[in-house]
């Protein structure tokens, strides 16, 4: 009952979504954008003159959600290049130099994929910004190639989530979805 | 009769959606009052790393769809300008009259700051403007909006420092037909210039850049 009753709401909110946007105004995306920046929660220091270390990262991507489907293998094939998000390719920005997996990256925006496999993750950046999705993915415009350590969760995460965690040595990228959570060292 | 009341409203928008429009503009214009019971803070905004938003985010490019045209056309020329802002719901609310106050600030948008890139230079209102990144904020007024370009970028929307005024532009609002329940920011090309559309219930303003 109290699910159905949920699923009605729902139901509501699409249609009023559709109905609110007249003309070619664009919709609602189902998987809204969002982004995240080292230091967390940076915009909101700034604002309060709380910032205690200088802006390095950001990530845009958009936040699909599980929807009762198994995501890793069966959603996200193994195997294959996947755009870490939805709709718009997922954007990492540097506003300094750094380093990942060994190489150094110039401050500047790139596009984040990633190719999963049980337990292990390839993380790419790629040169070829303000994309869509994975579709045209070119291996020759990559800048870089590493793995990612990969754990299970217990809990389950319902939308994809990125943000970064503060290391000694600069900060981690973390994308947890599902059951798993993967975290990408970066050294700045 | 809890179960009902939903279906029942489900139901009537249904014939609405499957009408022709151009009738049933004042059926589209009530769906906001009845809306306020129905948006509730959804369950999914709960998540262990980051919560997600209740006002989402998005991004809209100039050229339109430009990361589209991208996939279907690989020689396409660099886009000009995006902007990426969050865009809150009315829920119920009337946009003069709950949310927004003429003569205060703005943010065009919710959370972070409203962000203007431009890949190019461009011209406002005269005003040469330098590619860059830019944040964006408004002081609307009942038949006009100042439309400012800052520079306190990755910074939070609230209280904007009118000290990093690069510049500011006036321009004219105007009323719509249909109420818009998202804010909504488009490009939209016209004969001589691209104007950034900022639409939100039934007030739409319009910037022009020329590129």
């Amino acid at each position: 009952m109290k699910k159905n009753f949920a699923i009605l709401i729902v139901f509501q909110l699409f249609f009023f979504s559709l109905l609110a946007q007249p003309g070619n105004l664009p919709p609602v995306d189902k998987s809204p954008m969002d982004m995240s920046y080292y230091p967390a929660n940076y915009p909101v220091l700034k604002i309060q003159d709380k910032i205690t270390e200088p802006l390095a990262a950001r990530v845009v991507y958009s936040r699909p959600q599980k929807a009762g489907r198994t995501v890793f293998g069966e959603l996200v094939k193994y195997g294959e290049v996947w755009r870490v998000g939805a709709n718009e390719a997922t954007e990492i920005e540097f506003f300094k130099p750094v380093r990942i997996g060994g190489k150094k990256i110039n401050k500047g925006r790139y596009t984040l994929y990633a190719i999963v496999n049980e337990g292990s993750w390839s993380i790419i950046l790629n040169k070829d910004t303000d994309t869509w999705g994975s579709f045209k993915y070119d291996t020759k415009k990559d800048i870089v190639r590493t793995a990612a350590s990969v754990q299970k969760n217990d809990t389950v995460v319902e939308s994809l989530a990125m943000a970064f965690e503060k290391t000694s040595s600069g900060c981690n990228l973390i994308i947890a979805w599902d059951n798993v959570k993967a975290s990408l060292p970066i050294t700045f | 009769m809890r179960i009902y009341f939903p279906l029942l409203i489900v139901f009537i928008f249904f014939i609405a959606c499957n009408h022709k429009e151009e009738k049933k503009d004042t059926r589209i214009i009530k769906i906001p009052t009845i809306d306020s019971s129905a948006m509730v803070k959804p369950e999914r905004t709960v998540n262990p790393y980051v919560p997600v938003d209740v006002s989402p985010m998005d991004i809209s490019y100039y050229p339109a769809d430009y990361p589209k045209l991208k996939m279907t056309n690989s020689a396409i020329k660099p886009p000009y300008a995006r902007v990426v802002y969050s865009r809150p719901h009315l829920q119920g609310r009337s946009l003069f009259k709950d949310v927004l106050k003429y003569g205060e600030p703005w943010r065009l948008g919710a959370n972070e700051a409203t962000e203007l890139d431009l890949y190019t230079d461009a011209t406002i209102q005269g005003k040469k403007i330098k590619a860059g990144r830019y944040i964006l904020y408004c002081i609307p007024e009942k038949d006009n909006w100042v439309i400012s370009l800052n520079s306190n970028i990755d910074s939070w929307g609230l209280h904007p420092d009118e000290s990093k005024d690069i510049a500011r532009f006036v321009v004219p609002s105007k009323q719509t037909k249909n109420s818009v329940e998202f804010f909504t920011m488009v490009f939209e090309k016209t004969n001589d210039a691209v104007e950034l559309v900022m639409a939100w219930d039934n007030v739409e303003a319009r910037l022009s850049f020329i590129f």
